[in-house]
């Protein structure tokens, strides 16, 4: 039972940082990922081959460098981080919205497709298994105990990840790119560079991506290419539109809404004899609805997008200026307005 | 050299489905605006309409049975943008919203195919016909029939768009929705009925899709959508002559490239085809005017 | 252009020049929207851009504020050539514009819109978000102080918390003058800052730019009001079909020949209609 309850755990902090990551390119920037589960993948894959042995009986890989937890995790992030760079060079300079997410939506397809076959790499179809876990020796934890311990770490990083993704999201970084989602022409004519600043919050968001990508991989031991098709990508899209697009607690609701009650609890029902599949498909086809209601009804979702209030800038307080509302009143002359520039005298 | 030749021969064929595929959904994006990331299931599922009434209800031919099924499929197609797609594009201004919605019309059309036939491959009954020899090439009579239908389709569309009232009306649509609503174009039936067309054609080419492979599952049209992505932008999104010239140029380059690197990394040739398109020509082949 | 200047023979002695362009031209599916533009922009003065529909107007504006490029010709922002320039390099350099149709950040409150403007921001890189936050704090409450005290004088103040898409029109148009001059401009492109709003507003954004003018900003605004124009502008610049017709000030502009005289009254027929 507590096998159960614990794997319910380490799936909810897992999305939450996953669903951050997106938040911080769809939510705030505007960018239509619809690859982002093959961000997630390379995270997992790049952990896998870090944490791996140089080498194992009957897998293929490349690097096997041994390392310890924080460490591979870390490379699966970086790793992750490296793949968004070279795709918003390709694709994030000259495309609009719906380009963007055709060739995302494809490279995404493709390197299932290449990783599927391309096994010297990441071992083809069969994807990497027996990867340690973590602390597991040095602990003496056993397999029942392993759960509920690894929970708790992606607990701790969830919590690190949040303050960290909190402080950029209030930081004038995230008002810039909301700046650029609202109206990126407007953006650039205040001087803001919008490639770079999309390019920054694609870096951002699969960084988490890859990071949970590597807590994915370490808590099952294994990583399977089926894992990464594009309708993955669709339930973290669930997880950011139900929780509330643009808001750090909102993925956390979303996460526990979509990925523990809708994705993960029904597939501790019993299978329907003669139709093996048939409740996981009928759950995602949930889902796909659940998503399009929240979308039509409330399409801020539950928790949504906060403002951040002139008073948290600790800037002096005025009083509310009697004259502000124009159709009120006669126009007195304007205050002289003080310049940082551009004083001739 | 054969080998050259047989692979020639592959590629035409997948030039056909890929044709058929890359105009309706080149056709839909011209009027909506909005990419229908549900098209590789809208193939799927026209591919089972077809199967139900070929081995499961009727036992019809497969070529009837094909007909019916693609008709089934744009009934489908009107109704899904009737009761989802247009209310989601008209009630948001950004894109995005809608996009998001047929993404998520994808997962789920997937996963009630795979829940109504399950995740077996399944097969059409097909007569089974020789090869024979067509110059230097070697095609069966379906290969000849599917490649019969795609040169039939573009003359066809190509017809309507040039001389009827509902191409004109189409093509005035595509280059700018709003001049052509005042100028008096029923813009409500024209979406419609592009939405029919596109159905069908989803319908069609997931069926000679399945032709062409032998076999059928739930998830080929998903994997196969990005083959037409490839061709639609290598052709320029929204350019019907555009999507010709792509997935022709696509499927022969997938199916000779097998004959030289190891098939099973095709498709990525595909893909490389895209970013080189995108990088050089993001407009692609063929631009059409106002989407930039 | 011809060698005169803006000014005519005996007051350009001296002038500065804070912007200028030359034979801006600029096609659209062959048709020339710009043929040939160029004019000087003098510094620290008001200058208006008038024509009639279609003279190219907003696309010079754009061009000059790299929102668009141009096909031929140059363009310098005191002695810095900006031909071609991305826009948010040229708004480093100092040039701000305005749009026609406001353009607000709709998701953003009307200060956070204000705080997008200053340039330079340390706040806007990854490395002292996670490293510096203290002195990003303090520069966030400077911008704060002012961009407040800014929408007190744009009375905007009350609405600083709201969300910018849910203002009024007249409110857009203030927020978006005064989200450009909070990014402290040295010249400031105003695309018809009073069009669509009510007469008392047409007033109190003309303080505001003879404001601007007080504070050394140099100011280029298209406006088909010739009354604004004459009570707020130093300079006129004609354009039509692309081409400079003609400079100067009003009153010469109103006795010069007969062809921009005929040009003219059809702008203020235009202007008493609206």
């Amino acid at each position: 039972m507590t096998y159960y309850v614990f794997t319910l755990v380490f799936f909810l902090f897992d999305y939450f940082i996953l669903a951050m990551g997106l938040n911080i390119q769809y939510g705030a920037a505007g960018i239509l990922n619809f690859a982002y589960i093959g961000f997630v993948a390379i995270g997992a894959y790049f952990t896998g081959v870090a944490s791996l042995p140089a080498n194992t009986l009957g897998q293929q890989y490349i690097l096997g460098l041994g390392l310890p937890f924080p460490l591979n995790t870390l490379i699966g992030g970086l790793a992750a981080m490296l793949l968004s760079v070279a795709v918003a060079l390709i694709t994030l300079r000259r495309l609009r919205t719906d380009y963007l997410a055709i060739v995302l939506i494809s490279m995404s397809l493709v390197l299932y497709d290449f990783c599927n076959n391309f096994v010297s790499m990441f071992n083809g179809a069969d994807g990497l298994y027996n990867v340690p876990e973590p602390f597991a020796k040095t602990l003496g934890l056993s397999v029942n105990s392993f759960i509920p311990f690894f929970a708790c770490v992606a607990g701790v990083v969830a919590l690190i990840m949040w303050f960290v993704m909190s402080r950029v999201t209030r930081a004038p970084l995230g008002r810039t790119f909301r700046a650029v989602r609202d109206d990126h022409v407007v953006a650039a004519a205040l001087g803001k560079d919008v490639f770079r600043m999309q390019l920054k919050s694609m870096m951002i968001g699969s960084f988490y991506a890859g990071i949970g990508g590597g807590l994915l991989i370490q808590f099952g031991g294994s990583f399977n290419p089926t894992a990464w098709l594009p309708g993955e990508t669709f339930v973290v899209f669930a997880v950011l539109i139900v929780g509330g697009a643009g808001n750090n607690i909102g993925m956390f609701v979303g996460a526990l809404l979509v990925e523990t009650l809708l994705i993960h609890l029904p597939a501790f029902l019993p299978e329907i004899p003669g139709h093996p599949g048939l409740i996981e498909y009928f759950d995602l086809a949930v889902v796909g609805i659940v998503l399009m209601l929240m979308l039509w009804f409330r399409p801020q979702g539950m928790v949504p997008e906060s403002v951040r209030r002139a008073a948290s800038f600790g800037a002096s307080e005025r009083p509310d200026g009697e004259a502000d509302d124009l159709e009120l009143g006669t126009p007195a002359a304007p205050a002289r307005v003080a310049f940082e520039s551009g004083d001739p005298q | 050299m054969s080998l050259f030749w047989l692979s020639v021969g592959f590629g035409l064929v997948t030039a056909s489905v890929l044709t058929i595929a890359a105009i309706g959904l080149s056709l839909q994006f011209g009027i909506t605006n909005y990419v229908n990331f549900a098209y590789g299931d809208f193939m799927a599922l026209g591919a089972f309409f077809t199967y139900v009434l070929n081995n499961q209800l009727l036992h019809l031919n497969i070529w009837i049975a094909l007909t019916l099924g693609s008709l089934a499929m744009g009934v489908f197609a009107v109704t899904v943008n009737h009761f989802l797609l247009a209310p989601f594009a008209r009630r948001f201004p950004t894109t995005h919203y809608v996009l998001i919605v047929t993404f998520g019309l994808s997962l789920i059309m997937l996963n009630v195919i795979y829940s109504i036939w399950g995740a077996d491959v399944r097969f059409y009954a097909v007569p089974i016909t020789v090869a024979m020899h067509i110059g230097p090439l070697l095609l069966t009579k379906n290969q000849l029939i599917v490649m019969g239908i795609a040169a039939a389709l573009m003359l066809g569309v190509h017809t309507m768009l040039r001389t009827t009232r509902l191409g004109k009306s189409m093509r005035a649509m595509s280059d700018n929705t709003a001049l052509a609503m005042t100028s008096g174009i029923d813009t409500r039936l024209i979406t419609t009925i592009t939405w029919f067309l596109s159905g069908a054609m989803a319908g069609l080419a997931g069926t000679v899709l399945a032709i062409d492979e032998g076999n059928l599952t739930p998830a080929s049209g998903e994997l196969f959508l990005f083959v037409i992505f490839a061709a639609v932008i290598l052709g320029g999104i929204g350019s019907i002559y555009g999507a010709m010239a792509g997935a022709i140029l696509i499927g022969l380059a997938t199916e000779i490239s097998a004959a030289f690197i190891n098939p099973a990394y095709k498709l990525d040739v595909a893909f490389v085809a895209l970013i080189v398109a995108l990088l050089i020509r993001p407009s692609g082949l063929i631009a059409r005017p106002g989407t930039t | 252009m011809s060698g005169a200047g803006l000014l005519g023979s005996a007051q350009s002695v001296s002038q500065a020049v804070a912007l200028h362009c030359e034979g801006i031209t600029k096609a659209f599916q062959g048709v020339h929207a710009v043929n040939g533009a160029a004019f000087e922009i003098p510094q620290g003065q008001i200058t208006a851009l008038i024509g009639p529909n279609g003279a190219g107007k907003t696309t010079v504006v754009n061009v000059l504020s790299g929102a668009m490029k141009c096909d031929a010709g140059r363009a310098f922002l005191g002695d810095t050539e900006i031909t071609n320039w991305p826009s948010y390099k040229i708004a480093r350099q100092g040039l701000l514009r305005t749009f026609q149709l406001s353009r607000e950040l709709g998701g953003l409150t009307v200060l956070e819109n204000l705080l997008t403007a200053p340039p330079h921001q340390a706040g806007d890189s990854l490395v002292n978000v996670l490293l510096r936050p203290g002195s990003i704090r303090r520069q966030e409450r400077e911008h704060a102080e002012r961009a407040l005290h800014l929408l007190e004088v744009y009375r905007l103040y009350r609405h600083r918390d709201t969300r910018a898409r849910e203002l009024s029109g007249g409110q857009k148009k203030l927020l978006e003058m005064a989200r450009a001059v909070m990014a402290s401009p040295k010249v400031l492109l105003l695309d018809e800052p009073m069009a669509g709003v009510n007469p008392a507003l047409i007033d109190l954004i003309g303080d505001y730019i003879l404001d601007l003018k007080r504070s050394g900003v140099t100011v280029l605004m298209i406006e088909h009001n010739l009354n604004v124009v004459e009570k707020i502008c130093d300079y006129v610049i004609v354009l039509a079909e692309g081409r400079t017709l003609a400079t100067g000030r009003l009153s010469e502009l109103r006795e010069n020949t007969e062809v921009v005289k005929a040009y003219l009254g059809e702008v203020m027929d235009a202007g008493a209609a609206r």
